[in-house]
């Protein structure tokens, strides 16, 4: 019996072990390698100095002048902290008013558009949105008389430009997650709640907000991992441009390595971004674990 | 009859076996079309089938190198950046080609390139000339404006653009791609450090935060600082706005001939006092795995020198073979073939340099367009970037 459990146990288990093996962790521990050594396969911890002093990854001329850019590590941290609480509020709060509007299920799928493009249109249609002669940004801002510009060709505004995109393209991810975790709030909580006397929005902040956090962890999660590797649209709207303004880690990753050629720095980087992903999926595995 | 049939078979079995020769090459869509006549012509002379794939330089630059490392090679013939070529012809990548073509055959330097230790790695094809500020005649006439003599007739003509109602800035500044703005700023630096300030540059022996280099670059972001440069838009929508009169002038290369309605109505003026126009040519290599290197060298051979001829008579492309005659271009590039005389050629800066620096060039000029106050930073940025590429 227990040799018959080993081998359903090997027969089930071994393909999946050897694919994440050759093709994860494998390339995990060889990239981890690569950025200990130089070009002539020597110990070194010089990958790690010239990246962390390096203006790409942390510039403190712009920092102290408060200017972009700011580096690498900045840009990443400022699209977390205003694309993951944007993009959670913007989709619980459609999500929430398009459950009972009428045609709510079509706008829905409209919102969700921006979900099921491909990144590098999403980064083209950025680029148009914000440009100065056919952008709908433009377009809208010239109605109340103000001036326009192509928002993502200046420092000061590309990255918030590429950031306010991001939320459009993603939003539909949050939207579509919190749509399906309203459906499992049974509707007795907010009849009893009607009774007692509750308001929608002591509703929504005492029952869905409180039920739908197992959600929020999940959309939160993947968001900021989805933050932390952005790189298709960064790359085809700004290139990390003008000047470094609007560079992001995967993007600094990925001209080590095929810019510069220099494998061991974009070894660092990527080493880098995966610390920073173990980190950021803590709360997801702790979740998955408590249910 | 039978040995007629005898022959016929071993030919097809030599072509079989043969294959066809793969060229690569940074032309599609109405360039491509004017590229593969050369090939027919090759085919035709010699009996040996081409393929032309078209691949940007770009995505080359990230397949080529992994390629050559697995010691294999997906084309015959491959047009690449000139730096490049010299890069993998010191890796032992490609094909020694001094035996191939005369030096003498080509204008002077032509060359240089694509040398490594005095053995020539590659070819020089047909080029494209950066001569300078392109206008339309009959927008001039209409505002009675004239070409400039001196660096003053120039400023003077900028501002009386500017003052010209419905102008958005006297010249449109091309993006998307960062090269539009190198162009510009490379001859800048031609103008008024000289072609040597330009070669010193590129060969790393002059920094770029050094007087005659900041000297020559102030030029530029004085009129940068006046507002003369329209905000960079992508070059072919600006090219559309310029041609309908939003702007007044665009720095562009000889190929603006083939993208606008009437090229007649075209005229173009170099900076005043320029020695020296840039000529981007394009360069091929064999690399060192194709399979059939006896077949591309009679290839790339042709196409260094009666390619060209064929080349040229389709438009658009200047010879840098010395046995083309005028008589083989159409009249407009004629004219600028033209210019050229008496000028420097020079090439390509950021293209010559390429790596880390020509991508931090492109996008620290983006910086500098919007914002010519961080002229200081941008060249401190571009030392950096330098040392790093040349290391």
């Amino acid at each position: 019996m227990r040799k018959s459990k080993l081998s359903h146990f090997l027969v089930f288990m071994l393909p999946a072990v050897i694919v994440i093996g050759v093709f994860v962790v494998y390339p995990c521990v060889r990239t981890t390698l690569l950025s200990f050594f130089d070009e002539n396969g020597h110990f070194t911890l010089r990958n790690y100095a010239e990246v962390l002093k390096s203006r790409d990854t942390i510039n403190s001329d712009g920092i102290t002048r408060g200017e972009f850019p700011l580096g690498t590590l900045l840009h990443n941290a400022i699209w977390i902290a205003i694309h993951l609480p944007l993009t959670i509020f913007i989709g619980l709060i459609a999500a929430v008013i398009l459950r009972k509007t009428w045609g709510g299920n079509l706008l829905k799928t409209f919102i969700f558009f921006g979900m099921v493009m491909p990144m590098i249109v999403g980064g083209v249609m950025i680029n148009f949105m914000f440009d100065e002669n056919v952008g709908i940004v433009n377009a809208f801002l010239r109605l109340f008389g103000m001036p326009s510009k192509t928002w993502t060709a200046h420092p000061e505004t590309a990255l918030f430009s590429l950031i306010l995109g991001s939320v459009w393209l993603w939003t539909g991810f949050s939207m579509t997650l919190y749509s399906a975790g309203l459906e499992t709030i049974p509707k007795d909580y907010y009849e009893a709640a009607s009774i007692d006397g509750a308001g929608p929005f002591v509703q929504f902040f005492k029952i869905t907000v409180p039920l739908l956090k197992p959600i929020t962890v999940v959309v939160a999660t993947m968001t900021l991992l989805w933050d932390l590797k952005i790189f298709d649209i960064v790359y085809v709207a700004t290139q990390g441009g003008p000047g470094g303004a609007s560079n992001v880690l995967a993007l600094q990753m990925y001209n080590y390595a095929f810019i510069e050629f220099n494998y061991g720095k974009a070894a660092v980087v990527a080493v880098l971004l995966t610390m920073f992903t173990l980190i950021a999926a803590i709360p997801l595995i702790k979740t998955a674990g408590e249910e | 009859m039978r040995k007629l049939g005898v022959l016929m078979i071993a030919a097809l079995i030599a072509s079989l076996m043969l294959g066809k020769l793969v060229v690569i090459g940074p032309w599609s869509g109405a360039e491509q079309e004017k590229f593969l006549p050369v090939l027919k012509a090759f085919e035709r002379e010699y009996g040996i089938d081409v393929e032309y794939k078209a691949y940007r330089s770009e995505d080359l630059l990230k397949i080529l190198p992994a390629q050559f490392k697995a010691k294999k090679s997906m084309a015959d013939v491959i047009f690449m950046w000139s730096w490049f070529i010299q890069d993998q012809a010191k890796k032992g990548n490609v094909v020694n080609l001094t035996d191939v073509i005369k030096e003498d055959d080509f204008i002077p330097g032509a060359l240089d390139a694509v040398k490594v230790n005095g053995k020539i790695y590659g070819i020089v094809y047909t080029g494209k000339v950066k001569p300078g500020f392109w206008y339309r005649k009959s927008f001039f006439k209409k505002y009675g404006l004239k070409v400039p003599r001196t660096w003053q007739e120039f400023k003077d003509l900028l501002k009386k653009i500017k003052s010209i109602p419905g102008i958005k800035a006297p010249i449109a500044s091309g993006d998307g791609v960062g090269w539009p703005l190198s162009d510009v700023t490379e001859h800048f630096l031609i103008t008024f450090g000289g072609p040597y300030v330009d070669k010193d540059l590129m060969a790393g022996n002059l920094k770029w935060e050094s007087n005659t280099a900041k000297y020559a670059m102030g030029k530029l972001v004085e009129l940068l600082k006046a507002g003369y440069f329209g905000e960079p838009t992508e070059w072919t929508m600006v090219l559309k706005q310029w041609w309908n009169g939003e702007y007044a002038l665009y720095f562009m290369g000889s190929w603006i001939t083939g993208m606008v309605d009437d090229p007649e109505d075209l005229g173009v003026f170099t900076l005043p006092g320029a020695k020296g126009v840039v000529f981007a040519a394009d360069y091929a290599f064999i690399p060192k795995y194709s399979k059939h290197i006896d077949e591309a060298k009679k290839l790339i051979k042709f196409l260094a020198t009666e390619g060209q001829v064929v080349q040229v008579r389709q438009g658009g492309h200047i010879a840098t073979y010395r046995y083309t005659s005028l008589s083989d271009y159409p009249p407009v590039d004629r004219e600028v073939a033209k210019i050229l005389q008496g000028m420097e050629a020079l090439p390509d800066l950021d293209d010559t340099v390429g790596g880390a620096f020509q991508k931090a060039f492109w996008d620290q000029l983006k910086l500098l367009w919007v914002n010519p106050e961080r002229f200081d930073e941008v060249l401190k940025v571009l030392d950096e970037k330098m040392a790093v590429t040349k290391k």
